[in-house]
């Protein structure tokens, strides 16, 4: 994450004189200004305070229990210590829970960007009479606390008889994701050129050939974007996959990590291992898809 | 980009296999009257973790059942009991907090077994001294300590003195047998330039510390009327009064460092387990790690000097969910857990048995420690936690803690601002 704050600020725009040159563009061999290097630093700053517990997990993960206790959390292991982490791995059968994360995941990001996309389409395009009132509807499902929901969720999944099935939680997380998609999706689509769309039913094109044809095509960097958006989220997610989830062959990464909280003692390196093992698979989705993240949300509707 | 759609595509295509794929697998394993579905949070190599292993090894041998058992963690039994336990997933046996808050609202909801006929069948009452056997009845309003039996603890806390023997031996110090004599022990480290005692006021040490103060002024009265509401407690009495007094007293004297109001318990423990300072004193959940992890020195432990009472309790207990599906497995594989081989292996594994044969304890520091156990319960001296009777007072407690050692109340405030705290908490509880 800190790579991408970094590289952010230096394509940062120019601060201070070089910004009233009369060319847009900047070109790679304009002399650096002090604003430009006081602006790096602040920015390797920030990078850096973002990154401290990220490295207290790095640092304690491969530290043994008896180096912690004799030097606390803030110095570097003395030697490399893997114990807490393979005993981690075996206790909760990792790469279960692993795939049970990934596939709950990735099937919540496609079917919420499909979900968001067929209804910022009604939307955005189609523009349904009281649209804004439905978006904030919709974004009820964004701005409740889970708290709220998890008992009415409970009874209604209890009762379809979907209750400890991963299902569950799949349907939740479409939902309160989908709501945030289609609110970002339906007011990208509001700005949507007319022009494109007149285009397009001259030719013949239905609303459902204009959908796949000619919206998807366009909106494809945003949606992947979203997909991402998406993955990380759900990744993340500890409270209702806890209340949803009761057998450990469902569970997912973070809610096997609480195994490791006690009722009064913790055991900080092997939750640090613990929590590496959790961060490393999304971080590691991030380092993939970064180049779409960037662009995504830069790119133009119209090419 | 087009590279980036394709794995995205790949990502798709995965996630829709995988749709597939769990479409078979989703259908939960139907419970049949052969298998004990089981549920506990200690890990594997804990003292209750070993003995449970070999009480699940028995009753499979024993009953020819088989037991499905799945270790959940403390947080997820936590914070879904009540959702799990209303279903059709509930296990048939489970590991739960003892309580009012826990095990006893679910007793209060019906939720959990009535365990009054086979506590006879078995005689686990005649097994568990009477003070042990207070957090596993409840009453219908879920208040500990009167009413049927909900669940069967297997296992037992207390808290004591853990001390540094090297630094005593160094100090030129003796283990203290009377109040007088513990202080005179701090204060020779503190003319030595060592603060004594590792303190957390964040987090439960330094509370337990208070109760352990007023309950060398108390009598099992006392202890009644706090913790389970049978008068009314008298926040400027005797008792608390030199509790509160005497904190303030040992942090003026250096006995307590100010710095322990933002230290948390494993800040506190830590500290003692590199030798930072000599004392420690805090629950038996240490045991097992100091004596893992505190290799650099020899380490003792003894009882508060001159207290009848100690706070502690039987711990977490075996509970058997209303909808269970095989009640009568779940008894029997209670009754194993309460053998005396099984007892012995929790004991000889740092943990306190509560049905133990002392002979059977093998291990020098675990004699120590169920010691100093046996020798609380036999003066009924078991006297549960400071922050118990009220949902909130154990926030509240460490807040008015804090205020003292910082100095902005006096302890003559700090009570009051307690009492009414606690007073209120129970109101709602009590009606």
């Amino acid at each position: 994450m800190t790579s991408t704050i970094i590289d952010e600020a230096a394509k940062a725009p120019v601060v201070g004189p070089p910004a009233r040159q009369p060319r847009k563009r900047r070109s790679s061999t304009t002399r650096k200004t002090l604003g430009d290097w006081m602006i790096l630093v602040v920015a390797i700053l920030i990078g850096l305070l973002i990154a401290v517990p990220f490295f207290l997990i790095l640092i304690n993960s491969f530290k043994s229990p008896a180096d912690y206790n004799a030097a606390g959390p803030l110095t570097l292991p003395t030697e490399l210590y893997l114990d807490g982490m393979v005993n981690f791995w075996q206790r909760v059968d990792f790469p279960q829970k692993l795939w049970n994360s990934f596939f709950i995941s990735s099937v919540v990001a496609i079917l919420a960007v499909l979900v968001s996309l067929l209804n910022a389409f009604a939307l955005g395009i189609g523009r349904v009479r009281g649209r804004t009132w439905i978006v904030l509807l919709i974004l009820l499902a964004n701005m409740l606390p889970q708290e709220v929901l998890l008992y009415p969720l409970y009874f209604m999944f209890k009762t379809v008889g979907l209750y400890d099935n991963q299902w569950a939680v799949i349907i939740i997380f479409v939902v309160i994701q989908s709501a945030f998609g289609t609110y970002l999706l339906a007011s990208v689509l509001g700005t949507f050129p007319k022009e494109i769309l007149e285009a397009a039913s001259l030719d013949g094109a239905n609303k459902w050939t204009m959908l796949w044809r000619v919206v998807y095509p366009i909106t494809k960097p945003t949606l992947s974007v979203l997909v991402i958006f998406f993955f990380i989220w759900t990744w993340n997610e500890f409270l209702i996959p806890l209340t949803f989830l009761v057998s450990n062959a469902s569970q997912t990464v973070p809610v096997s990590i609480a195994v490791l909280q006690g009722d009064r003692l913790m055991d900080v390196t092997t939750t640090s291992a613990s929590a590496l093992l959790g961060l490393l698979p999304t971080l590691i989705f991030f380092l993939i898809f970064q180049r779409t993240l960037t662009r995504g949300i830069t790119a133009g509707a119209v090419k | 980009m087009k590279k980036n759609t394709r794995t995205l595509a790949g990502v798709a295509v995965l996630g829709v296999s995988a749709l597939l794929l769990s479409g078979c697998s989703a259908g939960a394993a139907e419970s049949d009257s052969n298998t004990l579905k089981l549920w506990h949070f200690e890990s594997d190599t804990s003292a209750m973790g070993i003995a449970w292993e070999e009480a699940i090894t028995v009753f499979e041998e024993e009953t020819g059942a088989t037991v499905e058992f799945e270790e959940k963690s403390f947080e997820q039994i936590r914070s879904t009991a009540s959702q799990v336990l209303n279903s059709n997933e509930a296990p048939d046996i489970l590991e739960y907090n003892k309580g009012n808050a826990t095990a006893g609202l679910l007793a209060s909801q019906g939720l959990l077994s009535d365990m009054d006929d086979i506590y006879a069948e078995y005689g686990w009452d005649d097994a568990l001294a009477p003070s042990l056997q207070t957090t596993a009845r409840y009453d219908e309003n879920g208040i500990m300590g009167s009413g049927a039996f909900y669940g069967v603890p297997n296992y037992g806390e207390f808290v004591e003195v853990f001390y540094n023997k090297d630094m005593f031996a160094a100090a030129g110090l003796e283990v203290p047998t009377t109040l007088a004599e513990f202080e005179a022990v701090m204060a020779a480290f503190v003319a030595q330039g060592v603060t004594p005692l590792a303190e957390s006021a964040a987090e439960y040490p330094l509370g337990q510390l208070w109760y352990q103060l007023a309950l060398t002024q108390a009598d099992r009265g006392f202890v009644d009327d706090y913790q389970l509401y049978t008068g009314d407690v008298d926040w400027s009495g005797r008792e608390l009064t030199y509790a509160t007094e005497t904190i303030k007293d040992w942090t003026d004297a250096g006995y307590i460092s100010t710095d322990a109001t933002g230290f948390k318990a494993e800040d506190a423990g830590t500290a003692f387990i590199n030798g930072t300072y000599p004392i420690f004193y805090s629950g038996s959940w240490w045991h097992n790690r100091f004596t893992t992890e505190a290799t650099g020195f020899e380490w003792g432990t003894f009882l508060f000097p001159e207290a009848e009472m100690s706070p502690g309790s039987a711990g977490n207990m075996w509970v058997i969910p209303e909808k269970a599906a095989n009640k009568d497995l779940a008894a029997e594989f209670i009754d194993i857990t309460m053998r005396p081989e099984i007892q012995a292996l929790i004991g000889n594994n740092g943990g306190i048995p509560v049905a133990a044969n002392t002979e059977d304890i093998t291990d020098e520091k675990s004699q120590e420690l169920i010691g100093n156990f046996n020798t609380l319960t036999e003066q009924d001296g078991i006297a549960f936690y400071p922050d118990w009777p009220t949902a909130t007072f154990y926030d509240e407690l460490n807040a008015g803690l804090q205020e003292l050692i910082n100095d902005t109340k006096s302890p003559a405030e700090v009570n009051e601002q307690l009492g009414g705290q606690y007073q209120s908490g129970v109101d709602d509880i009590v009606g």
